[in-house]
């Protein structure tokens, strides 16, 4: 039963952010909070389901971006195509990173930002008629409305895959190993094929985003690209509102961006202070984030939110 | 030629890296004994650089002798931060996930602290040592960064020391063996890991102190920079490990000074990480480390 009301508030929803370009909302903070939605989810796909917590997330994204600007301005094909490439290079760089996989925690998460700076750093060095080098690529046009509707499509795609995802098999042996890998191995689950699903739908998702962010501001550098704070904004998003938890990431972002607008307009002076209690309060009191507690407090409440 | 560059960038490579083995040192006392993600530890670096700049503005004494009072000050911030933060943390599902936003937010807030209080213009250290540069050979060092070796390496012994000979340090390794054995002996874990938490935040205080005479210049902003280099490091050594920390943060240090000289400087920056993920692939725990595999 929560599946269907939650496929309908979908429903719902998709329908009035379609509507919202014409009614002179500022485009801007709506395209953003998609953005985020989208991340903060695809990086629950590894962290909160499959136990994974990739600081270096923000390398499919810088490399999603890139791959559609190189493929936009270099050779001359239109967005789709540039889409395509962000797609590929996504899958690409998972593939190669999987061997990370193997690690555990803490060790992980450090490697694989690790792997970021190096992406970041290799792209930067790169001549400047492969890849723009330090100064970046200039994509030449830009259509932020077609860049909204594009991450409302791929944002709607996400949340479905995830909703899909939370009660199908393959999240069922992804909870799995999450808990504890050992056992599941055991009882006969393929870890390693599991968890590289989980790993290249995730990292898809974030190169996608990249693209079609470069498509918005028709502007794609390593500074914004590879900026670690996309890692943490993500995963700060999707733990204020639970890992693990389908809504929990859409929650999160739509809470912290509201209080993170609240604070820029009321404290402009300790705004960054103000952010950093947030985050502290929020990890003090509700650490399995704002949904996840709600279903610790009232287990009951499991039958609507998930 | 060549040599001459190379025997410079390994002297540099040294310094910078004895400094980042004290950084990762400190942050590795804090994982070993708590596994406590402490994201925030850059920042009490900078910290410390900002103190012995206000040290240095006040008196205009020697900046060494602000070292005591550095260490003193931040043990004591460490430990009230323990209170405030790790016991409730340490009770979480998730340790890890959930001390590193905690300590994130933390970090977010001493940045935004510092810079309210400090501007966002860097600041370096004026201190003229006399003579300015040593020269041995055909290579010239900077007297500063051969004092701040010379004293990064009395602070190294005296850890050395009071990990290996005393016993409040004995207690504090063995914390980072087994958690659990260490409170069946009967060591109060609560008040072994508020001393850890001290000595780590004193440590990293000092090591700021150290920094702000090897490098030029410091801004409010610059921690998440020593946060990433010290988890690196720790990585590399192994976690928990503290003399194993020490080596990767020269191993990282002598690298990234190599680098230099043959590579252009952003590429040469990806150095040390290309080694941490050599040394990952060839031994996952680090070169110290034990069991990081699943």
């Amino acid at each position: 039963m929560r599946t269907s009301i939650w496929i309908a508030f979908l429903a719902v929803s998709a329908v009035g952010l379609a509507l919202l370009p014409a009614y002179g909302f500022s485009l801007a903070f709506w395209f953003y909070l998609l953005l985020w939605i989208t991340l903060a989810s695809g990086l629950n796909i590894m962290a909160g389901f499959t136990g994974y917590l990739p600081f270096g997330y923000v390398a499919f994204y810088g490399v999603g971006a890139y791959a559609a600007a190189v493929a936009v301005k270099m050779h001359g094909l239109p967005i789709w195509g540039g889409f395509l490439a962000a797609a590929a290079a996504g899958v690409a760089l998972s593939l190669l990173f999987a061997r990370t996989m193997v690690l555990r925690g803490i060790y992980f998460s450090i490697v694989s930002l690790a792997l970021a700076v190096i992406c970041r750093l290799l792209i930067a060095a790169m001549p400047e008629d492969v890849a723009g080098g330090s100064y970046g690529i200039a994509l030449g046009f830009s259509n932020p409305l077609g860049a909204y509707y594009a991450m409302l499509a791929l944002m709607l795609a996400t949340l479905l895959a995830v909703t899909w995802l939370a009660q199908s098999r393959l999240g069922m042996a992804l909870r799995a190993i999450r808990d504890d890998p050992d056992t599941a191995e055991t009882i006969g689950i393929n870890i390693g094929s599991a968890r590289l699903k989980a790993w290249v739908l995730s990292a898809v998702i974030a190169s996608l985003t990249g693209a079609i962010e470069a498509w918005y501001t028709s502007i794609v550098d390593t500074e914004t690209a590879f900026n670690l704070l996309v890692s943490t904004k993500a995963v700060i998003f999707a733990v204020a509102g639970g890992l693990g938890t389908v809504i929990g990431p859409v929650v999160g972002t739509v809470a912290m961006l509201i209080v993170d607008d609240l604070i820029w307009q009321r404290f402009p002076i300790l705004n960054v202070f103000l952010l950093g209690m947030v985050i502290v309060l929020l990890m003090m009191f509700l650490p399995s984030g704002i949904v996840g507690s709600l279903i610790r407090r009232k287990p009951a409440l499991r039958r609507i939110l998930f | 030629m060549i040599t001459t560059l190379l025997v410079q960038a390994l002297i540099s490579g040294l310094i910078l890296g004895a400094l980042y083995g004290l950084i990762g040192c400190s942050l590795t006392i804090i994982y070993g004994t708590m596994r406590i993600v402490n994201f925030s530890h850059g920042e009490f670096v900078v910290a410390g650089c900002y103190a012995v700049f206000v040290f240095f503005t006040a008196t205009h004494l020697h900046p060494l002798l602000a070292v005591p009072l550095v260490f003193i000050g931040f043990f004591g911030l460490g430990m009230c931060l323990y209170f405030l933060f790790v016991p409730r943390l340490s009770r979480s599902d998730d340790p890890e996930v959930a001390s590193f936003l905690t300590f994130y937010g933390v970090s977010l807030m001493a940045g935004a602290t510092l810079l309210y209080f400090f501007e966002a213009d860097t600041r370096s250290l004026n201190y003229i040592f006399r003579p300015s540069v040593f020269k041995i050979g055909s290579i010239f060092i900077p007297t500063a960064q051969l004092v701040a070796l010379a004293a990064g390496l009395v602070i190294i012994g005296i850890l050395t020391w009071f990990l290996y000979r005393t016993i409040h340090g004995k207690a504090l390794r063995a914390a980072i063996m087994n958690r659990d054995a260490i409170q069946i002996v009967g060591v109060n874990i609560n008040s072994l890991s508020a001393l850890a938490f001290g000595l780590a935040i004193g440590l990293a205080g000092t090591t700021g102190v150290l920094l702000a005479l090897v490098f030029p210049a410091f801004g409010p902003f610059s921690g998440i920079d020593f946060t990433l280099i010290g988890f690196v490091v720790i990585v590399l050594g192994g976690l928990g490990h503290p003399v194993g920390a020490i080596i990767g943060g020269i191993v990282f240090g002598v690298a990234e000074q190599v680098a230099i000289v043959f590579l252009p400087q952003s590429l040469s920056h990806a150095v040390g990480f290309l080694i941490l993920i050599a040394t990952i692939a060839l031994r996952p725990a680090g070169l110290f480390g034990k069991v990081a595999m699943r």
